[in-house]
């Protein structure tokens, strides 16, 4: 049942990973993308750590991609031209690259010890909510704080740069 | 999800095997699931269109089903079943018919870690709080989808204002929700429940001050998240025709609408499980468990009818100075303050 549900999900992942780098929509590309997101999280929940497949869920293809999908739809995400013509080198690029990485990755895979290595190995942490909170809140909680301050300050600093100057109509 | 492959092993015997009793138990709770949002749009809109009749002093439907007008949904929905289904020439086909149903699925997938009553929730999920905002959060995305591709302006507006606004009171929402939380040490909707039984002293809205203040807030964010007045952005009839989904006709609007009501309805369980005390009554033992659930629920579904009849509606820039420069920060204040609460009252283990 789980290896059904771990091909089906990655299956699917993977081609509509596929469908998001070549579809020429950009807003079919991010609907994509996150068709790919949700694929993600089902195998994080297969590999026991719901916790990170619900934030998955909750973060990407909640919040994250719908900014994407804003921007796409305000600045009108263009539909790209056919560029085959004009590129003659890319149909080369895709007839090489994807064996190329299929073999670096073949190759990382049997110097790993191939199927043997994965087989019957236990997850080292289960990911619930506990886990999680036991790692960022105690052990990383230096580290857990500084990025949340190194992000304030992102946003901070993003919302001054974007700030217009005059003051706004209806103050 | 136990008491119905409990009646399945009931019905067919021992025989099943472990994998056909979850498929099996998965999809009746699913089509149980469905069938109470259809009835949530059915149920809701008449009573929808009875307390704007009562609030504006007119009757509301009355002739259709003799007492009341009671069947006025049935005819209102055999008509829609009737009609064309209309798909703009300039529209993105694929997206136009996907959208309504990726709300319609956010929807469903909610229902499945409510608990209407001991041992009838779809799934006991230990992280079953967070999981219902997860998947609620697909919405946002399907509305987008659908306003952008009716390739219509008023749509489009429609829809980048209901994305913002749900994308932004999805915060307060989920914060007003973590005091809770908190105070049961578990994100698991059974746990919270029962962590309220025993009389209406132990439900989390008179927990302490700060619950009551989160569960005023949670009230307000949800009537938000749902897109009805007095934040109804999104459809402002007098501006944008209809919102994001002007261009829809037939079963595709249907399938938005009730993805409206079932949302209104699914925002008031979410309620009554975190803060009124789910299936416990306001005194005495357990009985009828799932009638007292529903019973919290239609009256939250009520009171947020009341408001949609009561208060003309907020500007847009009104609506996002609530959420960000109040809201947000008076949950953040329920959570540090039951924070304290619970430090000060030696909860905290």
């Amino acid at each position: 049942m789980e290896s059904i549900l771990f091909y089906l999900f990655a299956v699917l992942m993977l081609g509509s990973a596929v469908m998001t780098v070549t579809s020429r929509s950009a807003v079919a590309a991010a609907v994509w993308l996150v068709f790919c997101f949700v694929n993600a999280a089902g195998v994080f929940a297969l590999l026991s750590a719901p916790f990170l497949a619900i934030l998955q869920i909750l973060i990407y293809a909640g919040a994250i991609m719908v900014l994407f999908l804003f921007v796409i739809m305000m600045l009108q995400g263009p539909v790209l031209p056919d560029e085959r013509e004009r590129r003659p080198w890319s149909r080369i690029a895709v007839l090489v690259l994807p064996p190329a990485s299929a073999a670096v990755i073949l190759i990382a895979w049997l110097a790993r010890g191939g199927v043997t290595a994965f087989s019957g190995a236990q997850p080292a942490v289960r990911g619930t909510a506990e886990a999680v909170a036991e790692l960022l809140l105690n052990r990383y909680l230096l580290a857990f704080e500084l990025i949340s301050v190194v992000l304030l300050v992102a946003i901070v600093g993003a919302m001054a740069l974007g700030r217009r100057k005059e003051e706004l109509p209806w103050k | 999800m136990e008491s119905i492959t409990g009646l399945l092993t009931k019905i067919f015997g021992d025989g099943m095997s472990p994998m056909a009793l979850l498929i099996s138990g998965g999809l009746t709770m699913a089509l149980i699931m469905s069938l109470v949002m259809a009835m949530c749009a059915i149920v809701f809109t008449w009573m929808e269109r009875k307390v704007a009749g009562f609030l504006q002093s007119r009757y509301g439907p009355m002739r259709v089903g003799g007492f009341h007008g009671v069947l006025q949904p049935v005819a209102d929905m055999l008509k829609i079943l009737g009609k064309e289904d209309i798909i703009p020439d300039e529209a993105d086909k694929a997206l136009f018919m996907l959208s309504p149903f990726v709300i319609f699925i956010g929807s469903l997938m909610a229902w499945a870690a409510i608990p209407f009553a001991p041992g009838f929730i779809a799934s006991n999920l230990d992280l079953g709080l967070f999981y219902i905002f997860a998947v609620s959060s697909a919405a946002p995305a399907g509305i987008l989808m659908a306003g952008w591709a009716s390739n219509n302006k008023w749509a489009l507006y429609g829809a980048a204002r209901g994305a913002a606004q749900m994308v932004s009171y999805e915060i307060p929402l989920a914060l007003a929700a973590i005091p809770v939380v908190m105070a049961t040490g578990s994100l698991n909707m059974n746990a919270i429940v029962d962590a309220q039984g025993g009389g209406v002293l132990n439900w989390y809205i008179v927990h302490d001050p700060f619950l009551f203040l989160a569960f005023c807030l949670y009230f307000i964010a949800s009537i938000a998240e749902v897109n009805r007045g007095p934040f109804d952005m999104p459809e402002t009839e007098s501006e944008l025709v209809a919102g994001y989904h002007t261009e829809y006709t037939g079963m595709r609007f249907a399938f938005f609408f009730l993805a409206e009501y079932a949302n209104l309805f699914l925002v008031s369980c979410i309620a009554t499980a975190v803060f009124l005390g789910g299936w416990h009554p306001i005194a005495g033992p357990v009985f009828l468990p799932g009638l007292v659930f529903l019973i919290k629920a239609v009256i939250l579904v009520f009171l947020q009818m009341l408001v949609r009849w009561t208060l003309p509606r907020l500007r847009v820039d009104q609506l996002m100075h609530t959420c960000w420069k109040v809201m947000v920060p008076l949950t953040l204040l329920c959570v540090l303050g039951s924070g304290i609460w619970m430090m000060v009252s030696g909860e905290l283990l």
